[in-house]
């Protein structure tokens, strides 16, 4: 029970697991919502990223793509990626930052990778 | 004499009404990375760091919720240089291991089993839904036998979740 408690306390989740994405307002962008809850009392800041099946970034813009959390706050933001650049976005990630400020002897970020619906 | 009786009637039938409210939720597929224990590199001789508890380390442990089976992907990297420490002028060597210790299901063994290896990376295939904790040991080791300049030592671990 008490690892049950104590194992949300520093967690990270990115979701849906499959965006889909779809047409935006603006002619020729595409969209879609992600969502991310910050359960790391240590973590202030998410970076959002956009890649390729090889890993390699795929321009995008997000509202917000640096998320500033506070503990336990979840967080929406909205994904454009072009026409253009659609057929090969294929990751959507999330990734913990750590201050420089931070001084522990060893730290744990976490990455979390939705995969584009095609 | 009327309008208090309507009321009355009202109240009575009100007395006895109860409502069903409904409840709804939905569990979707994700991946939770809760990172358990930070660890703590221990320095049981001059030029090593380690995290291994033998060498008086703290082993970091990351737990991964795993709410549908074959939705992802794990990658633990274990550090491969430090993210702030003394001046260093001779090279470090970097060894490290991820696996799967504590499991909700014993058939989460296959995650070592299966596991694949490259530079400083793990990819352990998440075929069983359920929570498992991952054990990270880092290791490094300052030139030959050169013993690390007295400082604080940070490394980074990095545990993803890589949707398939």
């Amino acid at each position: 029970m008490l690892a049950a408690i104590g194992g949300y306390v520093n967690a990270h989740q990115w979701t849906p697991t499959h965006p889909e994405m779809r047409p935006a307002h603006i002619q020729g962008l595409h969209t879609t919502r992600m969502h991310l809850f910050n359960s790391r009392k240590e973590i202030s800041y998410y970076s959002i990223r956009v890649f390729d099946k090889d890993w390699v970034s795929v321009p995008f813009a997000a509202t917000p793509s640096l998320i500033r959390t506070k503990y336990l706050a979840h967080h929406y933001s909205d994904i454009y990626i072009r026409r253009i650049d659609l057929k090969r976005a294929y990751y959507i990630c999330s990734k913990s930052k750590i201050l420089d400020t931070v001084k522990d002897p060893s730290i744990i970020a976490s990455r979390i990778c939705s995969k584009i619906k095609k | 004499m009327k309008q208090p009786l309507i009321l009355l009637t009202a109240l009575l039938a009100c007395t006895g009404a109860y409502a069903n409210t409904t409840i709804n939720g939905s569990v979707e597929s994700k991946c939770i990375i809760t990172t358990d224990t930070d660890g703590v590199y221990g320095n049981p001789t001059g030029d090593v760091l380690s995290t291994k508890p033998a060498d008086g380390g703290v082993t970091p442990i990351i737990r991964y919720d795993i709410i549908t089976a074959d939705a992802y992907v794990a990658k633990i990297t274990h550090p491969d240089s430090f993210t702030s420490s003394p001046s260093l002028d001779d090279t470090v060597t970097w060894t490290g291991e991820s696996e799967a210790g504590q499991m909700s299901d014993s058939t989460m063994s296959a995650f070592n089993t299966n596991k694949v290896e490259y530079n400083n990376t793990t990819e352990f295939d998440l075929s069983v839904a359920g929570s498992v904790w991952f054990d990270v040991t880092s290791e490094a080791d300052y030139g030959y036998e050169k013993a690390f300049p007295a400082g604080n030592y940070s490394a980074v671990v990095t545990a993803g979740c890589i949707a398939q």
